[in-house]
């Protein structure tokens, strides 16, 4: 797996590539925009081809992390074998997933500057 | 143009609870999904493709409408957020709207339209806003109009919610009235009012009145008696002397010998009443069948006739089968592994082997033509846990729809009367045959029944 990431203002976008499961989840859960409480995260998911349950536990746990879970992890580009993994587990009600990285990023500096 | 359609799990709850065999977007009015009407109304709307979006699962609606190709438009599938405003729902679906003019349906509400009307020109030409509303349900335009509104055009709706059952009747018994004059309905028939699916047997004395929509795969046994307004789903059994009217009965239902349906909607073995939206689940195997005599005592002689055949097969069979066995086994062509099996009695299962038997070699060819894969299940029958004949067994821990906490006309057994007659093993079809005979055969029948299983199985020589 690989993590690409970028910054847009105050906004962190992590691009995830390849597969996250048991192998390459610890690297996702060790990033360090994701591990900080303060930092809203754009994951982009447009390449990543295979997601496991462990996989689906680091992004929760992620967004667990966060002082502001609504909007603390935003979800974009998601393909439908991603999705549905999301689906199967009702995790998908707990995120704002978008099909757009640049949306994405405009609904999470939205929001984060209406919070502040 | 593009459509977005989009719905919450909190609209459309109240289907989960009375019809949880179907996903609610499936729900059929007039034997056709829900979902259905809405993507032709988006069709006839100007629609080059349709994103559903959903805060809760949309897996059975995919596997149902695949990738729109069916239609003939882009479908695709995205979740939202239970909170998202039309406004989010935009945003977050940005990549898919571009730069079109975009229709919003949002709400589990029926759209009344009529495909003589051309919406394609009303769409492209009416200003940006609301279209039309109703509790819970709306029909949104955003974009630019691309023409101007002739003065000619009529393009009338309009929205009726779907937040009960008896709401989900009326618009079921309207779709039936209105027909093919409005709506696109599955079903052939030369008669108006009149649409039949595929493969229905109906007997000379069953008595049909109009209007009337029927499935595919429907027995209508003697002297039934059909309609006026009756939508009859797939892979049902009308029995002897019985009448449907004003009634929806639903796929997979079996409905016994002279009884009345009357303003009712029937599913699997709930019936319901949409006026007061009561609900009840029938202990009878059967659908509405009248209270019959005590179910164990009757199942005893058959369980007795059961039994005495298959210690006959038992001991017909061993000598083969303690040939043959070892043999396959230390080949490798044997493969057995342990699984949990739902039994007669609903919420208890039963531990049965699985067994594979790969059919290359003589001796397995000779294994599976003789059955003898099923050979030690037959010890079961002589202890009474398991029928010679019935359903087939039913894995437990599978949610699925003919399970006996739905359909408990179930008896699981060493054959299944679907390979007796030679019925698809998959589906709805096969539950239903099962069910049928269930419901008709006696102790003797069944003995013919397993001769025809066995010559059906040796002609195969399937692997089981």
């Amino acid at each position: 797996m690989n993590i690409t990431e970028t910054s847009n203002g105050a906004i962190a976008i992590v691009a995830i590539e390849g597969r996250l499961d048991a192998l390459s989840a610890p690297e996702l859960r060790n990033n360090r925009s994701v591990i900080d409480p303060e930092k809203t995260v754009v994951l982009n998911l447009e390449k990543l081809d295979f997601m496991n349950s462990t996989g689906l536990g680091a992004i929760v746990g992620a967004l667990n992390q966060k002082l502001q879970p609504d909007f603390g992890i935003v979800l974009s580009c998601m393909n439908d074998d991603v999705r549905s993994v999301f689906e199967i587990t009702n995790v998908q009600k707990l995120f704002h997933i978008f099909d757009d990285t640049a949306a994405a990023v405009e609904f999470a500096t939205t929001r984060q500057g209406a919070h502040t | 143009m593009k459509t977005i359609l989009a719905f919450r799990e909190s609209e459309y709850a109240w289907v989960h609870e009375k019809f949880p065999c179907v996903h609610p977007l499936l729900l059929p009015l007039c034997n056709k999904p829900f979902i259905e009407f809405l993507i032709d109304f988006a069709i006839l709307a100007g629609s080059s493709a349709v994103r559903i979006l959903c805060d809760g699962g949309l897996g059975e609606v995919e596997r149902y409408c695949e990738d729109g190709s069916r239609w003939g438009i882009d479908l695709s599938y995205a979740s939202i957020h239970p909170d998202d405003s039309i406004h989010a729902m935009l945003g977050k679906n940005r990549k898919f709207c571009g730069e079109e003019r975009v229709m919003i349906v949002s709400g589990f509400s029926f759209i009344r339209y009529d495909k003589r009307y051309d919406y394609k020109s009303f769409v492209s030409s009416m200003p940006p806003g609301e279209w039309s509303t109703c509790p819970g349900g709306r029909i949104t335009l955003t974009g630019v109009p691309t023409k101007a509104v002739p003065d000619w055009l009529i393009a009338d709706l309009s929205l009726m919610p779907l937040d009960s059952m008896t709401s989900y009747y009326q618009a079921s018994m309207e779709t039936l009235k209105t027909g093919e004059s409005r709506y696109v309905l599955p079903g052939y028939g030369d008669e108006p009012e009149c649409a039949f699916g595929r493969n229905v047997v109906i007997s000379k004395s069953v008595e049909i009145r109009k209007p009337v929509s029927i499935g595919n795969n429907v027995q209508l046994l003697g002297n039934a008696i059909i309609g006026p307004s009756a939508i009859i789903g797939s892979n049902v059994i009308i029995d002897r002397e019985s009448s449907v009217e004003s009634s929806i009965v639903f796929d997979n239902t079996y409905i016994g010998e002279h009884l009345e349906i009357i303003g009712r909607i029937a599913s699997g073995n709930r019936l319901n009443d949409p006026k007061s939206g009561a609900s009840i689940a029938m202990e009878d195997p059967h659908l509405l069948s009248g209270i019959k005599k005590n179910r164990h005592l009757r199942s005893l002689p058959r369980k007795i006739v059961h039994a005495c055949v298959a210690l006959v097969i038992i001991a017909a069979f061993f000598i083969p089968f303690i040939i043959l066995w070892p043999l396959l086994k230390l080949g490798g062509h044997w493969k057995s592994s342990p699984a949990s099996f739902l039994a007669e009695r609903t919420d208890e299962t039963m531990p049965l082997a699985k067994v594979e038997v790969d059919a290359s070699g003589a001796a397995a060819a000779i294994a599976v033509a003789l059955s003898l894969d099923r050979y030690f299940r037959l010890f079961r029958v002589v202890t009474g846990q398991l029928a010679l004949i019935g359903s087939t067994p039913l894995l437990a821990g599978e949610s699925r729809p003919d399970a006996p906490a739905y359909v408990p006309a179930y008896l699981p057994g060493v054959f299944s009367y679907a390979e007796a007659e030679e019925w698809a093993a998959t589906g709805g079809d096969a539950t239903i045959v099962e069910r049928f005979h269930l419901a008709h055969s006696n102790p003797l029948t069944d003995i013919g029944l397993v001769i025809k299983a066995f010559i059906n199985r040796f002609q195969e020589k399937s692997t089981i």
